[in-house]
């Protein structure tokens, strides 16, 4: 592997994300926003906690879902980038590479300070997060169930764009791997993990 | 509400390098796209939870806006309204104009919206009002604006974007 993590997190932390003069941030294929995380935080964890336990499953999944769609098209608007090109295609050689750089930008972009632990192409990996902002609301003690939501669609939706072939508009691709979020600093655990299967039928 | 003198809000950006967090005026902030805001949004009309959208917006909206405040010395209310408007833009939701302001009843207009636009884009038009973290925003800016508590003012959207129309209006009143 040829990528430099170091250098990648230093150059892309550093982009500054401006808007125009609408108001808006069109960046990446995208309108980007940049919000309080407490914001987020704040609706994702009211809305579980609001829900019937018969439906905070379901609620989870759709909170998921959000952040493989933000994933798939905005990881896709990332890898074809000017920065991209400028600061992370030189240092790639395989379809891993491109994994390992958008990880690394992952944690430029503040999502989570992530990086893979275990990659089997195509088929498995295994991401290690060891500070994320999903895990902030926890002030004392520890939740008995893992929150990082975004965390286990955006790491389903960059699996997706490795390996299912060209991207697509439509985002359905973004559903071909599944996330298991095995340990959580929210839970009491020293980092967060997150197992990427392909999905079975 | 004319003849402002246009002032600049000030934006500090800084990167934690050891936590690798970036934070906005010391606040922490994250970069999102508008699926993601779309999506959210989607899921709070779902869950007949748009009232927690707006709510979490406004209460994280006020503390920003009332630590830029203070930090700043500010304490006119029309430069105040002025700087609150940028902020908005700062973050990338869009343009903010204010119409009406009053402690009892406000207008704000947008003509651009991160939402609203990003809604477009994803799913096309929609038949009801979709801001409501704008709405959020809205009440925030109020209650920042004229000194009043968090949670005085309710807001609703008059005629949105996503409807059709040119501009979003929204509507403030006291609770």
């Amino acid at each position: 592997m040829s990528i430099d993590r170091k250098k990648i997190i230093d150059d892309m932390s550093k982009i500054q994300v401006l808007g125009n003069s609408r108001g808006l941030i069109e960046a990446f294929n995208v309108y980007v926003n940049q919000l309080p995380t407490n914001f987020w935080n704040t609706f994702a964890e009211r809305l579980v906690a609001k829900s019937n336990l018969d439906l905070v499953s379901d609620v989870e999944n759709l909170l998921i879902y959000a952040a493989r769609e933000c994933g798939y098209h905005t990881g896709y608007g990332i890898i074809t980038s000017e920065e991209w090109k400028a600061i992370v295609q030189p240092m790639v050689e395989t379809t891993e590479d491109v994994l390992h750089g958008a990880f690394a930008v992952f944690t430029a972009w503040g999502w989570a300070q992530t990086e893979i632990l275990e990659l089997v192409p195509g088929e498995k990996m295994v991401v290690r997060a060891y500070d994320y902002y999903e895990a902030d609301s926890v002030l004392y003690g520890r939740l008995d169930r893992k929150c990082a939501y975004m965390i286990q669609g955006v790491c389903s939706a960059f699996m997706a764009l490795a390996y299912s072939g060209e991207y697509e508009t439509d985002g359905s691709k973004a559903l071909d791997f599944e996330c298991i979020q095995t340990k959580g600093i929210e839970c009491g655990d020293d980092y967060g993990e997150f197992v990427i299967e392909k999905r079975k039928e | 509400m004319a003849n402002f003198v246009k002032t600049e809000l000030k934006v500090k950006h800084t990167f934690n390098q050891r936590l690798k967090r970036h934070y906005l005026n010391d606040i922490q902030s994250v970069y999102h796209c508008h699926h993601y805001s779309a999506l959210y949004t989607q899921l709070a009309i779902d869950a007949n939870e748009e009232a927690l959208l707006a709510t979490a917006a406004e209460e994280n909206f006020y503390v920003m806006l009332i630590n830029y405040f203070k930090e700043n010395n500010v304490e006119d209310i029309e430069l105040k309204v002025i700087l609150a408007c940028e902020y908005y833009s700062v973050l990338g939701l869009g343009s903010l104009t204010v119409d009406v302001l009053s402690n009892n009843m406000s207008i704000v207009s947008s003509e651009n919206s991160h939402i609203e636009l990003g809604w477009i884009k994803k799913w096309k038009n929609y038949d009801k009002p979709v801001n409501y973290i704008g709405c959020g925003y809205v009440s925030a800016m109020l209650s920042a604006v004229l000194n009043h508590p968090i949670g005085t003012f309710e807001t609703v959207e008059l005629q949105s974007i996503v409807m059709g129309s040119e501009k979003t209006i929204f509507k403030s009143y006291v609770k």
